[in-house]
């Protein structure tokens, strides 16, 4: 999926619709190149599905990969409307049943929107977490260790579990909105201070939840049948369906406002080739979220439920912890800072990137509906 | 620091070489401007020849049970708090100040013992330990004591005492094109002026006397490694208050879903406080937030700056994704006002923007700034086409009663009254575009001494405007039956227009030549009028034989029914008719007062004879008072009304 296969990919487009101007062909040519998009998806997926499960580079559901999966979308996004809209004018997607499946699609375009910004809210708190690790980590790699060291180490961890727990809720929300800092210590409430990350920019807007959006985005996502199958309701199906996986793949990952009942079903189509890849990625992570979803979690991004694992063991090890401690334990702790600081590296080199290509996304899908909208309402061909 | 760990000095010489040392190093350590690396050095050596003169004072043996009887002092006056329900900061200076004097001190110890060398006895670990130990909790309580004095001493502003909520002399214009059918809104210029616009006010968000303590509890905790602990309280609270500030300004937290589905007069209203919030928020909240940071950490390279962004960021995008919601908005005519204002607002910001966020992490927060500033140009330039088509779309399907001022013109007139106070930024916006057809309808042929306003873009644009409503009024016209009313109609009409260029500072665009044409354009509908109406009916007292003297007693008799019959019919009509511009209906009243009256006086003169009879139904001055009636608006008649 590089710069270079999207742009051949387009420029056949844009020269074979030039040149098939008389309408005999043109059908046919249509085909090939959604059966050629649709080959390229499957490549794309196939490879987002082959990231190990665990390891050091990429694996499945990390940073690196999820950057990876938006990337697929943003190409994908472009071809499909390359697709859909290159050398049209309204008259072709304006009619039944694209008059209804464009609108439609237009609408989940303008939910996306709104799970793109609750996203990049969610990685504010993925970035709070990495610097509560890290300040873990600083002090467990403190030479010589002592119960200090341990205890600073235990405040960031004890911490980085509440706000990693946090309690998407709407109510929990509202109820922090109002000042907790009232407290402290003065007030009995010896280890007070984490969880005031809750706050109010947390909030997409009152009542907005994630997980009624993708519920929404879901309805009347059918994949087109017979005939339709293979003229334009199909890269406006592909593109919706895409649209929802993705994004639905983003509130799994990363924190963000009410993603309690988030269904584990999306409408894929697993009759045609390409979805094969998708389908698994989607069955292997709704099958994660059904087994952590009760326990209330920051999100199935790798780093986070390593930093989650990791975060556990170290304040169990700073609970015990009694100086000198015995040698054999702090190593094996060693082992464990080591893999908590990597966790903390890669997190500090993706993160900020992956926020970006997010609101990369969120302006790609602005102008996208925009585009829509200008075909449909002036009636030209998009140049 | 390796050749410091030499161990204990044994002989006086020593002594002194180590006194000296620790003379020179507290002088440098006074210096100003030291870079953070060189401070951190020499507090180090500080504590390492402190350290080492502790050991040579006690002779060997002493030296650890001196550390520790210090530390034990230093361990009173920290623990001590821990039980205490009192917050340090509250209970006094003083205790401040002992407070971090003990700190400091274990600090030393802390950094003395370990710079000891590793091999020696248990005892020293011991100790070393147990001052990391209490220099934890030290640290542990500096950071709540942070949050406490930044949530006790943090300080809201009155947002009034900033900016006026009307900056502008602004119009109550929120009514959507549609509704064009009723009366315009009521303006109200409530030009409560404030503050100069551009002047900074910057506000102390934290109470400023306070600013010395969080100071130095951030030294402190910088020196002493724990800056991330210390970053992370501070931001924490800073961005809550930012956020609570958000919501006391009664900013609402709203998806694009609900900024694309609200009603207009509401979103009207959220774009209205998204400009004024957003002038506060950045002009006069963040400006302050960075004063703040810099005061309390500046010194400390990136960190203030990192801390800034980390405050700001999340309440900068809420803002600035409204600001999208309502560029991709449906672009209704009625918007564009009020994105004119947001995107007058944003491009006045740019330049604090640019100064807030001009470290490299804050470029991602520029580019959206710029990225919405482009996208609310190219929305308020869909708005103003919209604006135009809605006015040559605007179709009526029935005369417009009494021919008066047509509320399309009403609102189109009153609404581009508002576009000089844009004048910088239409013509900004409109450099690229073309009017389009009108274009040829609207170049002015003026002579060369025409000023620059009647030339830039806007005017072009706004006689483009008025010509697409010339033509719809002209469309407009031709619904009424009676030639008559479709002149009184396009006579009130541009009339109006004229009106409304003269008498604000839209004259300056549209220039005299325009103001000339078009108050010929409403003269000639007048006339025209007047000929329509009036011709047929003054031809009844048109002598035929201007060479006879008289005419034959039966001519008069009918000429008079004809000339009554035609008045009275026109009476009736015409009184319904209506001239809502004082000035315009008496002018009118006059010109044809002079014209009937005239000739109907002239022609009762020349038939003397026959003035007594019963067939003159009316007398010169009936004529003249009735003519008084006509254009007020309702229907009268003469037959019934007959008190004559």
């Amino acid at each position: 999926m590089t710069g270079t296969d999207q742009s051949s990919f387009l420029g056949r487009i844009s020269i074979r619709r030039n040149q098939v101007n008389a309408m005999e062909g043109y059908h046919e040519q249509e085909i090939e190149d959604l059966e050629l998009f649709q080959k390229q998806l499957s490549d794309r997926f196939a490879e987002l599905l082959s990231a190990p499960d665990d390891g050091p580079t990429e694996a499945f559901l990390s940073i690196s990969w999820i950057r990876k999966l938006v990337d697929v979308f943003l190409c994908c996004e472009t071809e499909c409307k390359a697709i859909l809209l290159m050398e049209r004018d309204a008259a072709q997607i304006s009619k039944p049943p694209l008059d209804r499946l464009i609108p439609e699609l237009l609408e989940r375009v303008v939910k996306a929107m709104d799970i793109c910004n609750a996203v990049t809210n969610g990685l504010e708190l993925v970035r709070h977490c990495q610097k509560l690790a890290e300040i873990a980590v600083s002090a467990l790699e403190q030479k010589p260790f002592g119960e200090g060291q341990a205890r600073r180490a235990k405040k960031a961890l004890v911490s980085l579990m509440s706000a990693m727990h946090v309690d998407d809720k709407e109510s929990s929300v509202q109820k922090t909105a109002e000042r907790s800092w009232s407290f402290g210590r003065r007030s009995g409430n010896k280890d007070r201070h984490h969880g005031h990350y809750r706050s109010l920019s947390w909030q997409v807007a009152k009542h907005w939840s994630a997980s009624k959006q993708i519920h929404a985005m879901t309805m009347n996502l059918a994949a087109p049948r017979g005939p339709e199958a293979s003229c334009l309701p199909a890269p406006v199906y592909i593109l919706s369906l895409i649209i929802v996986f993705v994004m639905w793949v983003l509130i799994a990952a990363i924190p963000c406002q009410e993603r309690s009942g988030l269904t584990t079903h999306l409408p894929i189509n697993k009759h045609v080739n390409w979805t094969h890849s998708l389908a698994s990625i989607h069955d292997k992570i709704g099958e994660e979220w059904k087994k952590k979803e009760k326990k209330g979690m920051a999100g199935l991004l790798y780093e986070m439920q390593k930093m989650e694992k990791l975060g556990q063991s170290l304040i169990e090890f700073t609970d015990s912890y009694q100086f000198p401690g015995e040698k054999e334990k702090l190593d094996e702790v060693a082992a464990q800072v080591a893999e908590l600081a990597e966790v903390c590296r890669r997190m500090d080199e993706g993160l900020v990137p992956l926020q970006m290509l997010i609101r990369e996304a969120f302006h790609r899908l602005v102008r996208n509906r925009t585009e829509f909208l200008d075909v449909l309402e002036q009636g030209g061909p998009v140049v | 620091m390796d050749g410091c760990r030499s161990g204990v000095p044994t002989y006086e010489g020593d002594l002194h070489v180590v006194a000296a040392a620790h003379h020179i190093v507290k002088a440098l350590g006074a210096t100003k401007n030291l870079s953070d690396d060189l401070r951190k050095i020499l507090i180090d050596l500080d504590s390492h020849l402190s350290m080492i003169t502790s050991n040579i004072d006690s002779k060997g043996g002493r030296g650890l049970v001196d550390v520790e009887e210090r530390l034990d002092q230093a361990e009173r006056k920290i623990m001590r708090w821990e039980t205490d329900p009192m917050m340090i900061w509250d209970s006094g200076p003083k205790e401040a100040s002992d407070y971090l004097e003990a700190v400091d001190e274990t600090g030393k110890l802390v950094d003395g013992l370990r710079g000891l060398s590793v091999h020696e006895n248990r005892k020293q670990k011991e100790i070393l330990h147990r001052a990391m130990n209490i220099f934890q909790t030290a640290m542990s309580r500096l950071e709540e004591e942070l949050i406490h004095i930044l949530v006790r001493h943090g300080q809201q502003f009155e947002p009034k005492n900033m900016y006026s909520r009307s900056i502008r002399k602004d119009i109550v214009y929120d009514e959507s094109f549609v509704s064009v059918e009723d009366e315009p809104t009521k303006e109200t210029s409530s030009q409560n002026c404030s503050n100069d616009e551009s002047g900074e006010c910057i506000v102390d968000l934290v109470h400023a006397d306070v600013i010395p303590d969080i100071k130095s509890i951030a030294k402190v905790m910088f020196t002493s490694n724990y800056g991330p602990e210390f970053c992370e309280a501070f931001i924490s609270v800073q961005k809550e208050a930012l956020e609570q500030y958000f919501s006391f300004l009664g900013t609402e937290y709203l998806s694009i879903e609900d900024v694309l589905k609200m009603e207009w007069t509401c979103l009207s209203s959220k774009m209205n406080k998204w400009t004024w919030s957003m002038k506060i928020i950045v002009r006069v909240y963040l400006a302050s937030e960075k004063q703040l940071c810099d005061q309390v950490l500046g010194g400390l390279g990136s960190v203030s700056s990192y801390c800034f962004l980390e405050i700001s960021k999340a309440t900068i995008l809420c803002l600035l994704n409204f600001g999208e919601a309502v560029a991709m908005g449906p672009h209704r005519p009625e918007k564009l006002l009020r994105l004119l204002d947001m995107y007058e607002t944003l491009a006045d910001l740019l330049r604090d923007i640019d100064t807030l966020f001009s470290e490299e992490a804050g470029s991602f927060i520029q580019l959206q700034f710029h990225e919405l500033l482009e996208r609310l140009g190219e929305s308020a330039i869909a708005a103003f086409k919209a604006f135009r088509v809605a006015i040559s779309s605007n179709g009526s399907l029935y005369p417009f009663a009494g021919g008066g001022v047509h509320p399309l013109n009403k609102y189109v007139m009153n609404y581009i009254r508002m576009f000089p106070e844009y004048w910088n930024t239409l013509n900004l916006l409109l450099k690229n575009q073309h009017p389009g057809v009108a274009d040829q309808v609207t170049k002015p042929d003026y002579g060369p001494d025409t000023s620059l306003l009647t030339s830039c873009p806007m005017a072009y644009h706004l006689r483009s405007i008025t010509s697409c409503l010339e033509s719809n009024l002209h469309k407009k016209s031709q619904l009424y039956k009676d030639e008559a009313l479709q002149h009184i109609f396009l006579m009130n009409n541009i009339h109006y227009l004229v009106q409304k260029v003269k008498g604000s500072e839209l004259r300056l665009f549209f220039g005299d030549e325009w103001i000339r044409k078009h108050n010929a354009m409403f003269q000639q509908h007048a006339m025209n009028y007047e000929r329509a109406t009036w011709s047929s009916v003054v031809s009844f007292l048109k002598d035929n034989n201007p060479g006879s003297s008289s005419m034959s007693k039966s001519t008069f008799k009918e000429r008079c029914k004809g000339f009554s019959i035609a008045f009275e019919e026109v009476y009736k009509t015409q009184t319904s008719w209506s001239i809502p511009d004082p000035q315009l209906r008496e002018d009118l009243r006059i010109s044809t007062s002079l014209k009937v009256v005239l000739a109907y006086r002239t022609f009762l003169g020349r038939n003397l004879a026959y003035t007594d009879d019963k067939c003159v139904k009316h007398t010169v001055e009936h004529v003249e008072n009735s003519l008084l009636d006509l254009f007020g608006g309702s229907s009268r008649s003469l037959r019934n009304s007959r008190r004559w």
